[in-house]
């Protein structure tokens, strides 16, 4: 594919908007994973959300490297000022990384367990924060706007000369890849915190039900199954949560924006544009309904991982039995 | 249309998966070497110093408090001394005015006395000189009485007489 750009102008706004907002008749496929235009420079295929996982990795390392270097003490002349963290979004990283240790991890997990789990469970978070915030802006659809109004591709689909966009997390593959983290990390506290026979006591419900009265014994290869079960739930829900939240959101949005279409269709500008202000007002309310949601979920993601590896230690287990007891009463 | 990937939501991409597995452990790897240590550090740090800063300010209210009591306690220490210090001078004093009184009391006592000493001594004398004059007076007319001059050696023992027996009177 060769690209051949012309300078846009109005009139060209004008011819291509109603192509792009036409294009997004299917609200679901507008969400989905597409290829990039990036495939055909490189000469293989590669999706979107590959892309966008990349560019999101990049960039929200660079934001914490800067941060990194921001979030530290100043020298003695600058007054009080100098526990301040200079820039917004350094302070936002600041108080997102103080919160989320001293608020959730170390209560959660206890001083030691925190420190060590912090990098991974802090990664977790910031990782499919920077995806879910990258997919609130709407980059795909500006690139198909801005290649539709150029003309370029020589009379391909603007969509299909997306080079990245879109949210990465929407898509269940990504999110299994990062529940896969989650599970490895259950399974490594359980190996560094029980050993091999203290995951297979935990696994067959404790010490309890297989060294005590021997008609407990019963129940323990129901209790091994439902635990085995559970270690792969848990890391499956992580992942079908945050894919279908994000894709829920998301694929919301579009729906919104695709009653103008329908107008645009139906009845022309005369039609589309009433229903078209409407839309991006109900769309702006919702779309800080998902900037939220993307933060939710970001967070969602890493306590449930923080809860599930704080299951697999002593206190986590002793924690679980008095759970499996309260449950029994 | 767009070149559609995933026919279906849950329609599982393996290279999706792939990517997002590695480029995460890529991004944790690379967080966990130059960003979190760093983070964490920044945050203990200042942590510390703030709580540092808090020890310093309240140990100098602390240190603020025991110079302001030490002071009042100076201060007191030192308005009880200067009462005292004034109450002995008035002591003092008194007692000096006192001296002075008895002082001069005595002097004016002595001094009366030296007086009247004095005043004695001159009342003598000139008792004496009376005496005398009257003697000689009276020997001038008892010469006269006599017509005949009494030598100067008999005048003079009969003055003496006189005077011895004036003094016996006188005592008597």
């Amino acid at each position: 594919m060769t690209l051949d750009f012309a300078i846009p102008t109005f009139s060209h706004f004008a011819d291509a908007l109603p192509n792009v907002i036409a294009s997004g008749a299917n609200p679901l496929a507008h969400v989905l994973d597409k290829e990039s235009a990036i495939s055909d420079f490189l000469g293989f295929k590669v999706k979107l959300s590959a892309v966008s996982i990349v560019a999101c990795g990049a960039l929200m390392f660079c934001i914490l490297c800067i941060a990194a270097k921001r979030i530290s003490t100043g020298p003695a002349s600058e007054g009080t000022g100098r526990f301040l963290t200079k820039g917004r979004v350094s302070q936002i990283v600041e108080v997102l990384v103080q919160g989320l240790r001293d608020g959730m991890l170390e209560p959660l997990l206890g001083k030691a367990t925190a420190a060590y789990y912090m990098p991974l469970l802090l990664s977790l978070f910031f990782f499919v924060l920077g995806m879910n915030l990258v997919g609130l802006i709407p980059i795909g659809d500006a690139q198909e706007l801005g290649f539709a109004m150029s003309g370029a591709g020589h009379g391909n689909a603007a969509e299909d000369l997306i080079f990245f966009g879109g949210t990465a997390t929407a898509s269940i593959s990504v999110t299994a890849g990062l529940a896969l983290v989650s599970f490895f990390a259950m399974l490594f506290q359980a190996a560094r915190e029980l050993g091999v026979k203290g995951l297979f006591e935990h696994m067959c419900g404790g010490k309890e039900l297989l060294y005590g009265p021997k008609g407990l014994l019963l129940v323990v290869p129901i209790i091994f199954v439902v635990e085995v079960l559970g270690l792969f739930i848990k890391p499956a829900a992580l992942a079908i949560r945050l894919f279908a939240n994000m894709l829920a959101g998301h694929t919301l949005l579009a729906t919104i924006f695709m009653f103008t279409g329908m107008a645009l269709t139906a009845g022309g500008w005369g039609l589309a544009a009433p229903i078209g202000v409407i839309s991006i007002a109900f769309a702006v309310a919702i779309s800080f309904l998902e900037l939220f949601v993307a933060f939710l979920q970001a967070f969602v993601f890493m306590f449930l991982t923080a809860v599930f590896i704080s299951m697999m230690s002593h206190h986590g287990e002793h924690a679980h039995e008095e759970g499996h007891g309260a449950h029994a009463h | 249309m767009a070149t559609l990937v995933a026919a279906s939501p849950l329609d599982f991409d393996l290279v999706g998966f792939t990517v997002a597995l590695t480029v995460f452990l890529v991004f944790f790897a690379l967080a966990a070497k130059f960003v979190w240590p760093k983070i964490a550090k920044g945050l203990d740090e200042r942590y510390e110093k703030i709580r540092h800063e808090i020890e310093s300010a309240e140990a100098a209210s602390r240190k603020a408090i025991d110079a302001q009591a030490e002071f009042e306690k100076r201060l007191q220490d030192a308005r009880e001394q200067s009462a005292r210090m004034i109450e002995e001078s008035r002591e003092a004093a008194r007692k000096i005015a006192a001296d002075l009184v008895a002082k001069n009391e005595q002097e004016l006592a002595d001094m009366k006395l030296k007086a009247m000493q004095e005043l004695e001594g001159a009342k003598e004398g000139a008792v004496r000189e009376l005496n005398e004059h009257a003697i000689s007076l009276a020997s001038v007319m008892a010469s006269k009485i006599l017509r005949r001059e009494v030598a100067a050696n008999d005048q003079q023992r009969l003055v003496s007489e006189s005077l011895a027996e004036l003094g016996k009177s006188n005592k008597n």
